[in-house]
């Protein structure tokens, strides 16, 4: 039932937030909401294992990413606060916007803990109308045509993937299994005609690539992380994307036992280059702060989906490498907020000089791009360390100098462009004294960076057993 | 009698192919959401009340009337008449939705999978790649609305080939998650009309880098 209240009370304050219209209820409705949310996470970590309201269950791989949302939900809200007190849209926009919030981080709640194939779907396709609403928020032209764009290319691709959820309800009614439970069919999986259960993989896999932001479906999400105002596109680059690597997860995981899973194996080998290919490419003539980032979650993402073809090593790597993903993306994501502030433009060649500037906020920048581009002591080097270990144990030679080579170039990009907001000449007719800066505001940065340097390098045990509780499929 | 549905079924599709006028399209949706109706009412005749009133809501009230209705307004909002941007002759187009028919026909019988009915599968798929057809060949967003609901028609086929038994709660969120859906996508594209002053998909390219 625990889940249950979860959505009432979500629903309730959404519509209390849209309804009432003051600025005030707005932060107190929203902090009580995200206090929720971090109460669920707690109560699904001590009740691990256990099913809720029939069709959820709290278990390892739904506890992590819903302990990464709660998390990103505090950043994501303090920020949100900061960016609408500086860009007014109205009471009514506000209101649009912390309900949509809400709304969105129950959906995703929901599909985390979903045990039923079909209700994961129904929270994941939640997620596309949430989502667009706060795409749309600026009301701009670009914020219109990416939301259009997300709305429609997001709902085909979860369309698709439902194709391939009904295709597998089909394989496993001839089994006489009747229900889309996940714990169910693993145990017949295996016995499920092979052909039948790689059409459905591919569907499921093309289909939430538009939610995971990997080849085919990724543009939308590109263009969505551009428009969005910078707190939702931190939000968006990393727990919604999550919610997509889940949908793969949970489909990955009944066919991992399957005679299926080399061709399984290689497909998402293909999916990921290719995502990484791709982002290498179009970073090499990218001129725009939010495009890098959405691009580089592209390689992320795709990083994360070859991870996942490499076994056991692999999976503890691909479900270390989200979490840190999350933290460093969302951090990166609420310093160009801050970069906005001082510069008014997310282009490249409008901004300079940024460390003499705003020298903490140069620092974070900083330490940002030793976070995101997996340098030592980032969290992301161990995780990557261990794909590259796997690659190389798994005799996969040639395919880890590719992936090195599209490193190279992505780390060469993302190093010109960082350094070049950081220490080339002042773009002209700025007067940056006039601009405020928040003692407090880089705090959640440092908070997320710091996180990830010591969960890579001494993470909990508690941490450790959740990923070891949610790779043993 | 499920057989002459599907026929009819099939031939909306090819007169999908042929006709320009907006308001063809949101009547030919309305006659799918009856057809559809008449193929679950028959081939579910051993169905319980809760599904069958379930059924009726999802064809008759939501395919039929709710969506129609509401792609009215959204097509006089934005004073939609004839689309005349087909990328391809109407005389192919619909010989390619022919060809999709027979393909979905080929595929159908080829399937092993006794679960599967594949007369409601063979359909399908022709309906899902028909509606995929229908919004390559459209530059209007509004046509890529009409193309998503085939695609959605054709979804509903698929659930009926496979005779799916999905708990009737987890059935009525889809279909509140669809129409829920079709609002929000017939919402913005009514902003796009008034923003973009076209429905032209031409317009939308803002985003670069």
């Amino acid at each position: 039932m625990v889940l249950l209240v979860f959505f009432a009370i979500s629903i309730i304050i959404s519509s209390l937030i849209f309804l009432l219209r003051k600025k005030t209820v707005n932060l107190i409705l929203t902090s009580l909401f995200v206090a929720t949310q971090i109460g669920l996470s707690a109560y699904s970590f001590i009740h691990k294992g256990e099913t809720d309201s029939a069709y959820f269950t709290f278990d390892a791989i739904g506890i992590i990413l819903s302990m990464v949302l709660s998390l990103l939900s505090i950043t994501t809200l303090y920020h949100s606060i900061l960016y609408l007190n500086r860009h007014t849209s109205g009471i009514k926009n506000e209101c649009i916007y912390f309900a949509s919030l809400v709304m969105l981080i129950s959906s995703m709640t929901g599909a985390y803990f979903a045990n039923h194939l079909a209700v994961m779907w129904v929270c994941i396709e939640a997620t596309t109308l949430f989502v667009a609403l706060l795409i749309f928020h600026e009301r701009s032209k670009v914020a219109l045509e990416a939301a259009w764009k997300y709305l429609y290319v997001s709902s085909i691709g979860v369309t698709i993937a439902f194709m391939g959820l009904l295709f597998l309800s089909a394989i496993s009614n001839a089994h006489g299994i009747k229900s889309l439970d996940m714990k169910q069919l693993a145990i017949i999986a295996k016995d499920m005609n092979p052909i039948y259960l790689k059409i459905t993989f591919l569907l499921v896999l093309v289909g939430f690539s538009a939610k995971m932001g990997i080849v085919p479906l990724h543009t939308v999400t590109v263009d969505a992380h551009t428009a969005a105002p910078f707190p939702v596109s931190a939000f968006i680059s990393t727990t919604l994307m999550n919610v997509g690597f889940l949908g793969i997860f949970r489909l990955f995981t009944i066919v991992a036992h399957t005679g299926i899973i080399n061709w399984t194996n290689a497909l998402l080998i293909i999916v990921g280059t290719l995502s990484i290919a791709m982002s290498a490419i179009q970073l090499l003539r990218i001129k725009h702060f939010k495009r890098m980032f959405a691009f580089s979650s592209l390689e992320h993402m795709g990083i994360i989906a070859v991870a996942l073809s490499l076994g056991k090593p692999g999976y503890y790597a691909a479900i270390l490498h989200i979490v840190f993903h999350s933290f460093v993306k969302a951090g990166l994501f609420y310093q160009i907020g801050q970069v906005y502030n001082f510069f008014k433009s997310y282009w490249i060649s409008d901004t300079g000089n940024y460390f003499k500037i705003n020298p903490v906020g140069g620092l974070v920048i900083i330490l940002g791009f030793i976070s995101i581009t997996a340098m030592p002591p980032s969290g992301l080097f161990i995780s990557e360390f261990l794909v590259f270990k796997a690659l190389f144990a798994l005799k996969h030679y040639a395919l880890a100098c590719f992936i090195l080579f599209l490193f190279t170039i992505i780390i060469y990009v993302f190093g010109k462009h960082i350094f070049f907001l950081l220490y080339s000449n002042p773009p002209e007719n700025k007067n940056f004294e006039t601009i405020k800066i928040n003692r407090f505001e880089t705090i959640s940065q440092f908070v997320l960076f710091g996180l990830v340097i010591y969960l890579g390098f001494n993470p909990p045990v508690f941490f450790t057993d959740l990923i070891k509780s949610a790779i043993s499929f | 009698m499920v057989s002459l549905l599907i026929v009819l079924y099939g031939l909306t599709l090819i007169y999908f192919a042929l006709s320009e006028r907006v308001n063809n399209y949101v009547v030919l949706l309305g006659i799918q959401g009856v057809l559809l109706f008449t193929i679950a009412f028959y081939n579910l005749r051993d169905i319980n009340i809760v599904g069958l009133i379930f059924i009726l809501l999802e064809t008759i009230v939501v395919k039929t009337f709710l969506i129609p209705y509401f792609l009215n307004r959204v097509r006089r909002h934005n004073n939609l008449k004839r689309v005349q941007e087909h990328s391809i002759p109407v005389f192919y187009s619909v010989l390619i939705i022919v060809l999709l028919l027979v393909t979905g026909f080929v595929l159908g019988n080829q399937l092993e999978v006794k679960s599967i009915q594949s007369k409601f599968f063979s359909i399908s798929i022709a309906s899902l790649l028909s509606g995929l057809f229908f919004v390559i060949i459209h530059k209007n967003v509004f046509s890529h609305l009409v193309g998503y609901l085939i695609i959605e028609n054709g979804m509903f086929l698929l659930s009926l080939a496979v005779g799916n038994e999905m708990p009737v709660l987890v059935s009525l969120a889809i279909m509140i998650d669809i129409f829920i859906g079709i609002l929000v996508i017939g919402i913005f594209l009514n902003k796009v009309g008034d923003v973009f002053q076209s429905t032209n998909i031409d317009e939308l390219s803002q985003l670069k880098n």
